[in-house]
């Protein structure tokens, strides 16, 4: 099942601070490993991505620099700053609260189709 | 070449600063690299190009993010506002004043226009009430 972005829109930022703190990258290739990570199933749009970074670019959660010429161009590359790591991992346990919790109610396949009287 | 007319014709709209400048080279040289990658997977040129084009998605957000914290809304709301109370009291003045003219004209041994006339005037001060209440919100 294909994901929209919508759905995702509040652990966007999350799971962009998680590729750059793997590695520097430029925004191409961002959502490049989305797509192969996700096996195309989460599919970010490039509006999308720019405007997250740019987002957390104004916030301060990660800083950019001009990189090496890859494709003939110079790259603008994309790294997380210490609060943008900290917010990172702020982010990636309240998801994984989230998980949990709707887990615990929608995974319970047993007593779905109990009708009450 | 294409895409890089077509990401600055997208663009046009927004007024020109490094910013912009700094993220439509970056735009474009990632389209440019999806096309590529694209055009490797066995399409030709056009669709390519076409594709990467129109996955680009919605870049409103982005604009308004390029023009800062869109100062023409702000400004423009405080100045509709005004216009709006401007018109209330001209037109409840124009109302109260024909009937002015109607009582001391046909009437004018009972003074009645009095009493029409707080109904007329709950318009501009709702209008007004409206305008205070929105002047703080838009200030920040």
């Amino acid at each position: 099942m294909a994901i929209s972005a919508d759905l995702i829109r509040g652990h966007l930022d999350a799971i962009l601070l998680r590729l750059l703190m793997e590695k520097d990258r430029y925004g191409y290739e961002i959502a490049k490993e989305i797509g192969l990570r996700t096996e195309g199933r989460l599919e970010i749009k490039e509006a999308t991505l720019y405007a997250a970074i740019q987002r957390l670019e104004r916030n301060k959660l990660i800083v950019s620099y001009s990189g090496q010429v890859t494709h003939g161009r110079a790259r603008k590359y994309y790294k997380p700053t210490p609060g943008g790591r900290a917010y990172y991992r702020e982010k990636r346990l309240e998801w994984l609260a989230i998980k949990d919790v709707i887990d615990k109610i929608l995974e319970d396949e047993t007593s779905e189709n109990q009708t009450t009287r | 070449m294409k895409i890089r007319q077509h990401v600055e014709e997208m663009f046009r709209d927004v007024p020109d600063s490094d910013e912009k400048q700094s993220l439509l080279g970056e735009m474009i040289a990632d389209a440019e690299e999806k096309a590529a990658d694209l055009m490797a997977d066995g399409k030709d040129e056009e669709d390519a190009v076409n594709k990467a084009l129109v996955e680009l998605g919605d870049l409103s957000e982005i604009k308004l993010n390029l023009m800062g914290v869109s100062p023409r809304r702000a400004g423009g709301g405080q100045r509709r506002r005004r216009n709006n109370l401007l018109y209330s009291v001209i037109g409840s003045l124009l109302i109260i004043a024909l009937m002015v003219f109607i009582n001391l004209y046909y009437s004018p041994d009972t003074i009645w226009f009095v009493y029409p006339m707080f109904g007329v005037i709950w318009w501009p001060l709702s209008v007004f009430l409206h305008y205070l209440n929105h002047r703080d919100g838009d200030g920040k």
